[in-house]
């Protein structure tokens, strides 16, 4: 559209209304105050400017009116001093003070000092003539509406009101004056620095500054200078008993919307009484006279004990009673009584509270579908009445709500708590906080909660009807007056014409002149009640015009006086029904006026708890109810949470719109921050704990659940599920002006606790040994869910990518589990755990150790939901955990397998060979050297005619050097078993990974067109069953798919991918294989082989190969021990066996060892002579026991070594090593007396 | 009686003629109040949007930051 164009007004409006039909979605409940960043409000109260245009009206009434549009004037102009008293700040306090009169700078001080104040006395110099001129103003108008003459003539209602609302005003005042000690120490300060600098010249000025300070010194300055006019003027009793009766009136019947006006009534009741009760005039005697009903006052007072004065301070009314002179406590029975008020209750009124709220709330939701399903131009009288009715109840109830939350609030900050009464209140509590933090249980901070949040939720809820509302109170209001005026008049005017009542018929006139909007523009000047005549039977036509907007605050004002005026002047029987209209008429106006502003007014008091001079926040109310919330952790009460906190954006509100201050705004700001910070840190820490229980709760073992229970151990049941969701779906919070992202603010928070927690897991499992691995895979399983829960409603870092952080696997090729793996195995596990093959673990040897004692870190303190959530689940899961920690077996070697992964295993394995080349080369070669020179040269068998304990004598005495060395039982042996020790790692790790990757393989096997063998019946034909399935599942296989949809890369990328996944154990690739072949290089010293045999076949007694050695140290170990030592088994395990064996098997001489050996060899004797002695202290068949058992192992380990060395070689290959030996020939026919012939000179 | 009847007459039109400019100024306040609301939602949920909007530029940008520190294997790109 150009700018230039003309848009008609009609199109402008539909344009407006076509607004409504775009579609603004917003994903997020709203569980928060009315979220508005822009607030319109049209304020039409014109403050009687426009009396003169209704000169039609009766001239006295528009008199009255610029009187009150004066008084409305004062004040406002009073409302503004109370602000300034009450947001009064210290300031002398601030200022130094010269220390004594010889200092230097004082003049300069002092001058500051002026200087500074000076603007600030000003205000109260201005405060000062201000009351002063309202008193004399007040006692002005009291003055002339007790005249005699005027006393007859009646005082309307809006003007007793108005006194009413300068009495509470006074009142106001007075008690600010009264209470704030700051304002006159700091004026003390000013008039010291003024006088010393003699500022205060002329004796004006030194009298003014005189009267000043006696006007701020003197207590209850105020009101004594009212009650000492008012006493001047006779007749006054009666006219303030008329206000206090109106005062009366309207509470009772509720003729009030906000909670202020409520208030006011009660205030005005008590301070008014207070100014009756003089020398002159006694209240009693009134009360005796029925002109005051003290009773019904005294339920008042009773029911309302306290009242809010002012912001966050508060009064109660009757002590103003209990201060008057003629105070007879039998009067007030109610008030004296020490029971306390239903308003310190709010357990009471909650019930209620809630029956209204969810009848209310359901009247409204039809309604508004009603609304929204059909479009209607304007309803009909009756629909816009029935509207107008429910938004009138919508305000009440809110207007009911608040006043209850406020006056409990009053309540409570005049009765505080003490340590008597409040067990966890400290002594040396302060005053504050004795009001609010430990004056209110847990129930009542619920309830006041629940209240909070039915206010605001409602107050949304209205808000988003408010077009709707205000269009539909606006018809009303415009018919029910018009329809009054030109139809319900018209009777009462026939008759006034009738019977010639000039004044009623004039007054009839005027209302009908100065408000009726006639059909045709003008009085329909032929309508027969005009001249006294009743309607013709076919009757009389008025009809009425529909407009869209009510009567102006001057015309309603003109309207009401003069019909009151004719009530009271005339009481017939008409009164009764025309007071209800215009008493209804007037409600309404009122309302209209409340439908748009009622977001700031029923939020006006509550922020009055908030107006408070910096306190810490665990006093401040929003803060105490929103703490509580999150201390309890009360699933219902979650989804509040904001609400509370919404009050910090009302008394922000109040700070800017009321008070205006700048100072009091940032105060409120700072608090927010402080809050605010506070919320998300709690609020997040709460729902990752929360999360994490929920996760772990889930991953415990159901059986371990089951029993526990069964054996009555207290387990934490589920955790209770939380509403936290709703809050973590929040994007935008309104607070002081600034949308929260609070999804993202908690997403921040809880990746970090994330990353934490996965960090400390890993950390746990650095401060402990080897067998905390599977502890470690439980706890990042734990986290692993515990981030899948989350991550439903939390953008979090992909899980993966932390674990790689925490396992600081991003840059290095290796993290931190790999590192402390091998830390462990290198450290612990290879030189103190012992391998047992019919268990299947290694258990840790406790008795002598050969290594140094291993040092760790200190694992990580930690809070229980970086862990597994809560105290009972830690306790639980350690519990578990812990039988895994006396071993290390196959379900360790599966977890480090999943942990470390193809890159970790490999890089543990090159490691772990390292040490394997240097034991080798090292160690091991040196001891080598050194035993097979204590070695016997030769060795034969014995034969078998020596008996076996002939045959073991001949080993002892041979190999007794060996048996005799001191390190053989020790330093070697335990050298033995770290290297059999890693070749036990490495093949079991190899078992565990075949596991693995068969898992893999079947899990991916229906993807790649592999599909179990289908069952097939007699007949069947396996393959069209096979062909069926393969169609069934066709959709699932990967290759064929994506070579069909996707590009040619995929296809390619797709089909390697099955390849690898496929080949990975069809070509039976083995870890195992490869470590052996590589220990073999490392066996390439010339010792472990020894010299060449010297037949040229093989040696036989000849003690120079590795085999002879280990089959001497198998000599040593299968001698049994006496009852103090220790066997070898217990000290090292199979390692030891595993590494002899290997290096046997490596070196090629299995089948020499297995035949030459010498414990073999006794075995053989003694199973043939079956002798039992003890021969050099050894028992022999002990001996053989043992012998027999080590035999058995040898060969299962040299079956194991072989099915891995052989697996790759050809049959064909292993025929082509036998070598073909010629039978030997008899000594007899060959004269040389060579047993046998070297291979190449025999004959083929 | 002829002069104050044509003066009640004027100033009826005159009261007519308020009524009639107040609907008017109503109907103005009423149309101000709905472009209002409707700016507040349009607000609302345009925040929403950009929360979520924000939300996956910066999962994104956590990523990149995460691939890059995998692929320079310390060295920053420059």
């Amino acid at each position: 559209m150009a700018g230039t164009d003309r848009v008609s007004m009609t199109d402008a409006l539909s344009n407006v209304e076509v607004l409504d039909e775009l579609p603004l979605p917003d994903e997020q409940p709203c569980i928060e105050a009315q979220p508005c960043s822009l607030v319109y409000q049209a304020n039409f109260d014109t403050n009687f400017e426009d009396r003169n245009g209704f000169v039609t009206g009766i001239a006295k009434y528009i008199e009255e009116a610029t009187v009150h549009a004066g008084l409305n004037v004062l004040l406002d102009e009073g409302q503004e001093h109370a602000v300034m008293l009450y947001t009064w700040r210290c300031c002398s306090r601030a200022i130094p003070q010269p220390k004594s009169n010889e200092q230097p700078n004082r003049v300069e001080i002092y001058e500051k000092t002026v200087e500074v104040l000076s603007p600030e006395v000003n205000k109260l110099l201005n405060f000062m003539y201000f009351q002063r001129k309202a008193i004399e103003r007040f006692s002005q108008e009291v003055k002339r509406l007790c005249h005699a003459e005027k006393r007859k003539d009646f005082v309307s209602e809006a003007y007793l009101l108005t006194l009413g609302k300068f009495i509470n005003m006074f009142a106001v005042l007075d008690e600010l004056k009264n209470m704030k000690s700051s304002v006159k120490n700091d004026y003390s300060t000013y008039r010291r620095a003024a006088q010393f600098l003699k500022v205060m010249s002329d004796s004006q000025t030194l009298q003014e500054s005189q009267n000043l300070s006696m006007f701020l010194a003197t207590q209850n300055k105020i009101r004594d200078t009212v009650k000492e006019n008012l006493e001047k003027i006779p007749g006054y009793e009666e006219l303030l008993a008329d206000v206090v009766n109106i005062c009366v009136h309207m509470f009772e019947s509720k003729m009030y919307l906000i909670p202020s006006e409520k208030h006011m009534l009660v205030k005005v009741m008590g301070f008014g009484l207070f100014l009756m009760d003089s020398d002159i005039c006694n209240i009693n005697k009134l009360d005796q006279k029925k002109k005051l009903r003290l009773d019904k006052i005294d339920r008042i007072f009773k029911n309302l004990e306290v009242v809010p004065l002012f912001g966050d301070m508060q009064i109660a009314p009757f002590n103003y009673i209990k201060r008057s002179k003629h105070f007879d406590a039998s009067k007030w029975p109610l008030s004296s009584s020490q029971t306390p008020s239903p308003q310190a209750d709010l357990m009471v009124h909650l019930p209620q509270i809630r029956e209204d709220h969810v009848k209310y709330i359901s009247e409204l939701a039809r309604y508004s579908n009603e609304v929204t399903t059909t479009y209607k131009e304007c309803g009909t009288d009756s629909e816009n009445k029935e509207t107008a009715d429910l938004a009138l109840r919508g305000l009440q109830l809110l207007s009911e709500w608040t006043s209850v939350v406020t006056e409990l609030y009053s309540w409570k900050l005049l009765h505080p708590t003490d340590h008597h009464q409040n067990k966890e209140c400290p002594k040396e509590a302060e005053e504050y906080e004795r009001a609010t933090r430990y004056n209110y249980s847990d129930d009542e901070k619920f309830a006041l909660i629940e209240v909070i949040a039915m206010i605001k939720g409602l107050q949304v809820l209205m808000a988003r009807m408010e077009t709707v509302f205000t269009d539909a109170i606006r018809r009303n209001i415009y018919s029910e007056l018009q329809e009054f005026v030109q139809i319900s008049l018209r009777e009462p005017l026939r008759k006034a014409i009738k019977n010639k009542k000039d004044l009623i018929r004039s007054i009839i006139m005027s209302v009908r002149e100065t408000c009726a909007d006639w059909q045709k523009g003008i009085d329909p000047l032929q309508d027969p009640a005009l001249k006294g005549k009743k309607d013709p039977d076919s009757g009389f036509n008025v009809r009425v015009p529909k407009r869209n907007v009510g009567p102006s605050s001057t015309q309603l004002y003109m309207v009401r006086t003069m019909l009151e005026c004719l009530i009271s002047e005339k009481s017939g029987g008409k009164k009764t029904l025309r007071k209800d209209i215009d008493e209804m008429t007037m409600g309404r106006k009122i309302n209209k006026c409340n439908v748009r502003h009622h977001h700031n007014e029923e939020c006006s008091d509550l922020i009055t708890m908030e107006k408070r001079i910096q306190f810490p926040i665990d006093m401040s109310m929003p803060w105490i109810l929103t703490d509580h919330i999150l201390k309890t952790k009360e699933p219902s009460m979650m989804e509040y949470v904001l609400y509370p906190l919404d009050l910090y954006n009302d008394s922000a509100l109040y700070a800017l719109t009321i008070f205006r201050k700048q100072f009091l705004y940032d105060e409120v700001e700072a608090e927010v921050n402080l809050c605010f910070d506070q919320f998300v840190f709690k609020l997040s820490e709460q729902i990752f704990a929360y999360y994490k229980q929920l996760a772990a709760s889930i991953f415990l073992d159901k059986r371990f659940r089951v029993e526990c229970s069964a054996l009555g151990v207290y387990l934490l049941p589920y955790p209770r599920a939380s509403r936290y969701e709703t809050l973590l779906k929040q994007r935008h919070v309104q607070l002081l002006g600034r949308s929260i992202d609070l999804n993202k603010l908690i997403t921040q928070r809880i990746n970090a606790d994330m990353q934490k927690s996965l960090d400390l897991a890993i950390s746990k499992f650095e401060a402990g040994d080897i067998t905390g691995v599977v502890e470690l895979d439980g706890l990042l399983q734990v986290n692993r869910l515990c981030h899948k829960l989350l991550s439903k409603w939390l953008a979090l870092d992909d899980f993966d990518s932390m674990l790689r952080e925490a396992n600081h696997n991003v840059l290095a090729p290796y993290g931190r589990i790999t590192l402390h793996v091998f830390w462990e195995l290198n450290y612990d596990f290879l030189s103190n755990y012992v391998y047992n093959a019919a268990t299947n673990r290694f258990t840790k040897y406790r008795g002598i150790t050969f290594a140094q004692p291993v040092t760790r870190d200190r694992p990580p303190q930690m809070s229980h939901h970086y862990l597994w959530g809560t105290k009972q689940l830690n306790l639980a899961y350690t519990t578990q955990y812990g039988q895994y920690s006396g071993f290390v077996g196959p379900q360790h070697f599966h977890t480090m397998c999943k942990l470390l992964g193809y890159q970790g295993i490999a890089v543990v394995m090159e490691e772990l060979l390292k040490v394997v080349k240097n034991l080798i080369q090292g160690n091991l070669l040196q001891f080598a050297r050194a035993l097979t020179e204590v070695m016997p040269k030769v060795c034969k068998l014995p034969r078998y005619d020596y008996g076996s304990p002939g045959v073991l004598g001949y080993y002892h005495a041979q190999l007794n050097d060996i048996v005799q060395y001191p390190d053989t039982k020790t330093e070697l042996f335990h050298n033995f078993r770290e290297f059999g020790n890693i070749i036990l790692f490495c093949l079991l790790m190899e078992q565990a990974l075949s596991q693995e990757e068969v898992c893999d393989l079947l899990q991916a096997a229906p993807f790649q067109n592999i599909l179990p063998r289908p069952f097939c019946k007699e007949g069947e034909k396996l393959e069209a069953k096979q062909k069926r399935l393969e169609l069934r599942y066709a959709a699932l296989q990967i290759v064929p798919n994506i070579e069909k949809l996707g590009t040619a890369k995929q296809a390619m990328i797709s089909r390697e991918g099955d390849l690898l996944t496929r080949e990975r154990l069809c070509c039976g690739l083995s870890i195992f294989e490869v470590v052996l072949n590589r220990l073999r290089s490392f066996l390439d010293d010339p010792l472990w082989v020894g010299p060449p045999p010297a037949n040229g076949v093989m040696n036989v007694g000849e003690c120079t190969e590795f085999h002879r050695l280990w089959s001497a140290l198998q000599f040593v170990y299968c001698i049994p021990v006496s009852e103090n030592e220790y066997t070898v088994e217990e000290m090292f395990g199979e390692g030891l066996h595993w590494a002899g064996c290997t290096m046997i098997v490596l070196l090629g001489q299995q089948r020499r060892f297995e035949a030459l050996d010498f414990c073999y060899h006794i075995l053989r004797v003694q199973r043939v002579d079956m002798k039992d002695e003890t021969v050099k202290g050894i028992h022999l068949k002990k001996m053989c026991d043992r012998i027999r058992r080590f035999q058995v192992l040898n060969s299962q380990i040299f079956a194991i070594l072989n099915k891995f060395l052989k697996s790759g070689e050809n049959d064909e290959l292993s025929v082509e090593h036998v070598r073909c030996f010629p039978p030997p020939i008899h000594s007899s026919f060959n004269p040389t007396g060579q047993h046998y012939h070297a291979p190449e000179h025999a004959r083929p | 009686m002829a002069a104050p009847s044509a003066r009640g007459e004027t100033i009826q039109k005159q009261i007519q003629q308020d009524w009639i400019n107040r609907e008017y100024i109503e109907i103005i306040t009423i149309s101000i109040k709905k472009i209002t609301d409707f700016l507040n939602s349009f607000d609302l949920s345009c925040r929403s949007k950009l929360a979520v909007l924000n939300e996956k530029l910066t999962t994104l940008e956590r990523k990149i930051d995460y691939l890059e520190a995998c692929v320079t294997k310390g060295e920053t790109l420059t």
